[in-house]
């Protein structure tokens, strides 16, 4: 449908304000790439490391050390210094060591409206036997709490993303973060992914009155919508359903809940047409759409969708939804 | 970079106590050497911590922490009127610390906590040294680790097997850095400032004047004074006379050194000196500047000076112990006398009585030499009824006379005063050396430990022809007159006397065989981490032919940090991208390796079987083994995969495959 170098839609909003230079040094940084699989395996040249406050302030304290040692001739206390140092010096290696060799993949939710969070799921694999601790995986400005990943395992980690604008919102990398293992240093390393995740308009407030069109027959199918006439078939719950359209029988068979459908007489057909919505540009016009799309689906209606380009024929159901509303979202973006 | 907000907003109340715990533990040491008020303040921080763990009710806020933080202040001036100073610094750091304790939040407060202790674990070799002590900061320090590795990755199952562990290995990799950086790192020759007034406190050590009594109090101390390695042999027990300072005024109690400019400054002067012997001394810290050196030191070690008494003295008291080197004669004349000197040397005391002129009088009827006095004298010691005791009568106003003619009871201060006295009456200089007489082997590192116990006092009288000459009269004293009934003062003095005691009790040598074996393990210690020097520095690196570095000693010191990180981390590299090892693939590597050490290498994409066929018809002596190395080979790797048994038949067939060139 896309291609994997989609544009980036959405830039995360709502970012913690930095130091002017720390986003253009980050894009500076290598990404480990992906795989064919969508899988980043973090590699020694991607790995970033710096000292974290606490490991600045150990340091401090063992200059003190030092130079109180060496100042009273102390031996041991020397000996001590640079046991302390030399433990801290290992450290560094392992919290670097704690990145090498991750796998990292990442895998877009459901679609969501703009304006809602759009969900991931980051895989993170340890091949090895020993455990990593302390792994943070960062997307845009939020850091999801630590995970200790023990040996030949994998964590997942859900993520989201605020969003803002239609079309599909690409996450086109994940930062990990450790201090494994004394927060002395914090090494951190880009993974790039592959998961995507649609993002349909935002439905405008108010929508223009459905175009309902003249009753046609549909053949022996019958209209199908809320009418009290005879049963057509049944289809999962939605929320403003009249409870005596309630299949309780389904219910009791632990169907869950499913709604029955009943053929009116007053069957109608929906045709939603970018051209017959008034306004002044796109993205308004498109929301209202978007609009009438929910309240064709909310009340059953058969609809069908035109756009410049694209005719969605006349359908019905969560499906049928789904696709009017993914072309909504794509529409202009190829 | 942005601090990521804490994991976890506030801390979980075990390691809070955990930490606690640790900072009590750290500062147990502390308590008999820090004011008492210290230590209540301390503990009553400590126990308000761990009450309000269990009674959160009690957790101070911060209202409350400002003005304990005062209290904490006002208690450690109180103790020592200052902030500055070894005790008082130490003080404040651990109040501080203590009270960092209430007031841990957040994970980032206990990590900065745990940083600070290491500071507080160091501060502890301001005043103790000792091997134990070093071993339980060690724990402790590895219980911090584990304290900061718990707070960084905390695992679901067996947190605490998990966070030692970590801190464990962390230890041990960093442990060969650690002492390389010890090794190599420059020292400082001089310190840079001095938090003053520590040497003057617990110091025990000779004083520069003999009094009957002043040595006594040293004789029941077993403290070890000075440590000795030779370089040859050693001398016999019986030569080991370390001189110390030299004693030339009596005022009839008090034997001392003249005043200043009483005596012309001489030079140490020697005619004939022979039988010289090299060694080593580590001196403990005395307070005073005497080197104790093997009669008789032919020059001065470096920092220090040799005066015409040969006494020598360092350029600087001893406030910590000292390592020098030392040359002496053990035979030696010290030729012609000042007039001076003479005068000195024959200058009596007010209080010699008509007895002791008489003594003397009929000793020189029978001797035709001063030596021959010498001789009568000490015969005299050995054949009238003297007696060696650690705890001789008091003696009144005339102590000379009162102890060769009465009390005849007392140790090397009562023999030495009264011998140097009647050699004066008899004409023949004679001064006072005090130092310590005999060494104890240890039973490592061949060093010979010097206690308190075997302080000395002898003579030394002129002779024409002969200088100075050694005379140690409480030698002289018949050996069954030696008191022995003061076995437990010698047991604490932890030293066989030097004059011959039965020995032969098994709690003697079982509580003595334990001193010599802690005497023995300090020396170790010190020898390899205290007394860790500039010299011995050097002695390392020309070891390795790298004396020429020394100067360059820091750089050398973090040169090897970088080499070390860099060898890691490519270590690491190579261990993650390298390929996994696999047995078999192994096995044929080493194989065509053989091959190739004799002009057969296997050709660039040459697969087994064609490689064994080629080899075979170049060297048909190697075609069997080929054959049935193959044979094992060839199914495991490409048919039915390769088990143990596979293996070790083809590591076996491995072994016994060495071809030989042509």
């Amino acid at each position: 449908m896309h291609s994997a170098t989609s544009p980036v839609v959405t830039k995360p909003s709502g970012r913690r304000p930095r130091a002017p230079g720390w986003p253009r040094f980050d894009a500076l940084l290598r990404r480990a790439p992906c795989d064919a699989q969508g899988i980043a395996r973090i590699a020694a040249r991607q790995i970033y490391i710096l000292p974290t406050a606490m490991g600045l302030g150990l340091g401090l304290v063992l200059t003190l050390m030092l130079v109180g040692s060496l100042n009273y001739q102390n031996n041991l206390g020397l000996l001590f210094t640079f046991l302390f140092a030399a433990v801290a010096l290992v450290a560094m290696h392992h919290t670097w060591y704690a990145l090498l060799g991750l796998r990292v993949q990442a895998r877009g939710g459901a679609p969501v409206f703009a304006g809602q969070r759009a969900s991931f799921g980051v895989d993170v694999h340890n091949d090895r036997r020993g455990p990593r601790g302390d792994l943070v995986v960062r997307v845009g400005s939020e850091d999801h709490p630590p995970v200790y990943l023990p040996g030949l395992d994998l964590a997942r980690v859900q993520v989201g993303l605020p969003t803002a604008r239609r079309g599909w919102l690409a996450l086109p990398e994940v930062r990990i973060d450790t201090r494994y293992p004394l927060g002395l240093f914090r090494a951190w390393c880009y993974a790039r992914t592959e998961a995507r995740v649609l993002v349909y308009p935002s439905p405008a407030r108010q929508a223009p009155e459905l175009p309902l069109a003249p009753a046609r027959r549909l053949g022996a199918e019958g209209g199908l919508g809320q009418g009290a006439g005879d049963f057509v078939g049944s289809r999962g719950y939605r929320p403003g359903d009249p409870p005596r359209h309630l299949d309780w029988k389904a219910l009791a068979r632990g169907r869950g809940l499913v709604t029955k459908q009943f053929g009116g007489d007053q069957a109608v057909e929906v045709w939603l047409d970018l051209r017959q919505v008034q306004g002044s540009d796109l993205e308004g016009r498109l929301a209202q759409l978007c609009r009438q799309v929910l309240d064709a689906a909310g009340q059953g209606l058969a609809f069908g969708l035109r756009l410049p380009g694209l005719e969605i024929p006349l359908g019905l159901g969560e499906e049928h939804r789904q696709r009017c509303l993914a072309a909504l979202a794509t529409y202009g973006h190829g | 970079m942005a601090e990521r907000s804490p994991p976890q907003g506030r801390l979980d109340p075990t390691r809070i106590a955990a930490a606690t715990l640790l900072v009590g533990a750290a500062y147990l040491p502390l308590m008999g050497r820090l004011s008492p008020q210290i230590s209540i303040f301390v503990g009553a921080v400590l126990l308000l911590r761990l009450a309000a763990l269990r009674w959160p009710a009690l957790t101070p806020g911060r209202w409350l922490l400002l003005p304990l933080t005062l209290a904490g202040l006002g208690v450690v001036f109180d103790a020592y009127f200052d902030f500055r100073g070894r005790d008082a610094g130490t003080s404040l750091f651990v109040v501080m610390l203590t009270l960092k304790t209430l007031e841990l939040r957040a994970p980032r407060d206990l990590r900065l906590l745990c940083v600070l202790f290491g500071f507080l674990l160091v501060s502890h070799f301001l005043f103790d040294q000792s091997a134990w002590l070093a071993m339980y900061l060690g724990a402790l320090l590895l219980a911090d680790l584990a304290l900061m590795a718990d707070l960084t990755a905390r695992p679901d199952r067996r947190p605490l097997y998990a966070a030692l562990n970590l801190a464990g290995t962390l230890t041990l990799q960093a442990l060969p850095l650690a002492i390389v950086l010890f090794l190599l790192f420059p020292r400082l020759s001089a310190p840079l400032w001095d938090l003053g007034n520590r040497a003057q406190r617990n110091v025990t050590g000779m004083g520069d004047t003999m009094e009957p009594g002043s040595v006594s109090e040293l004789v029941v101390s077993g403290d070890p004074a000075f440590r000795a390695r030779f370089d040859g042999a050693a001398p016999p027990q019986d030569q080991l006379y370390w001189r110390g300072l030299v004693l030339w005024d009596y005022d009839g109690r008090r034997w001392s050194r003249p005043p200043p400019g009483t005596l012309p400054e001489a030079r140490p002067r020697l005619t004939q000196t022979a039988g010289l012997i090299g060694y080593e001394l580590v001196l403990e810290p005395s307070g005073k500047r005497w080197v104790y050196a093997l009669d008789l030191p032919v020059g001065p070690p470096a920092d220090a000076t040799l005066d015409g008494d040969f006494q020598i003295a360092a350029a600087t008291p001893l406030t910590r112990s000292l390592r020098v080197r030392l040359v002496s004669a053990t035979r030696y004349n010290t030729g012609p006398l000042d007039l001076d000197q003479e005068a000195a040397g024959l200058q009596l005391p007010p209080n010699v009585t008509q007895r002791m002129r008489a003594l003397v009088t009929g000793w020189q009827a029978g001797a035709g030499s001063p030596r021959q006095v010498v001789d009568q004298a000490l015969a005299h010691i050995s054949s009238a009824d003297f007696y060696y005791t650690l705890l001789p009568p008091a003696l009144g106003d005339n102590p000379t006379d009162e102890f060769l003619f009465e009390t005849r009871r007392g140790f090397c201060e009562h023999y030495a005063g009264a011998f140097a006295v009647l050699m004066r009456i008899a004409g023949i200089p004679a001064r006072i050396v005090l130092g310590y007489q005999g060494a104890e082997l240890s039973p490592w590192g061949g060093w010979y430990l010097v206690t308190q116990a075997e302080a000395h006092a002898w003579v030394e009288v002129w002779l024409q022809g002969e200088g100075w000459v050694r005379v140690d009269p409480t030698a002289a004293i018949a050996p069954q007159r030696i008191d022995r009934g003061d076995l437990f003062s010698r047991l604490s003095a932890g030293n066989p006397f030097r004059l011959q005691i039965d020995e032969s009790g098994l709690l003697f040598r079982a509580v003595h065989g334990l001193r010599r074996l802690a005497a023995g393990t300090q020396v170790v210690w010190q020898d390899w981490v205290l007394d860790f020097s500039l010299a011995r520095q050097e002695h390392i690196l020309a070891a390795f032919g790298l004396a020429h570095l020394r100067q360059y000693g820091l750089a050398l010191a973090l040169a090897l940090v970088v080499a070390a990180t860099l060898v890691l981390g490519l270590l690491a590299a190579a261990m993650l991208t390298g390929e996994p090892r696999e047995p078999l693939v192994d096995i044929y590597r080493r194989f065509c390796a053989r091959l190739t050490r004799i002009g057969l290498p296997p050709g660039p994409g040459e697969g087994p079987q064609d490689y064994a066929r080629r080899v075979a018809a170049a060297r048909p002596d190697l075609a069997e083994a080929v054959a049935g190395f193959m044979a094992d080979y060839l199914p495991a790797r490409y048919r039915d995969g390769a088990g143990q048994a596979q293996l070790r038949g083809l590591r076996a067939r491995l072994r016994r495959f060495r071809p030989r060139g042509r």
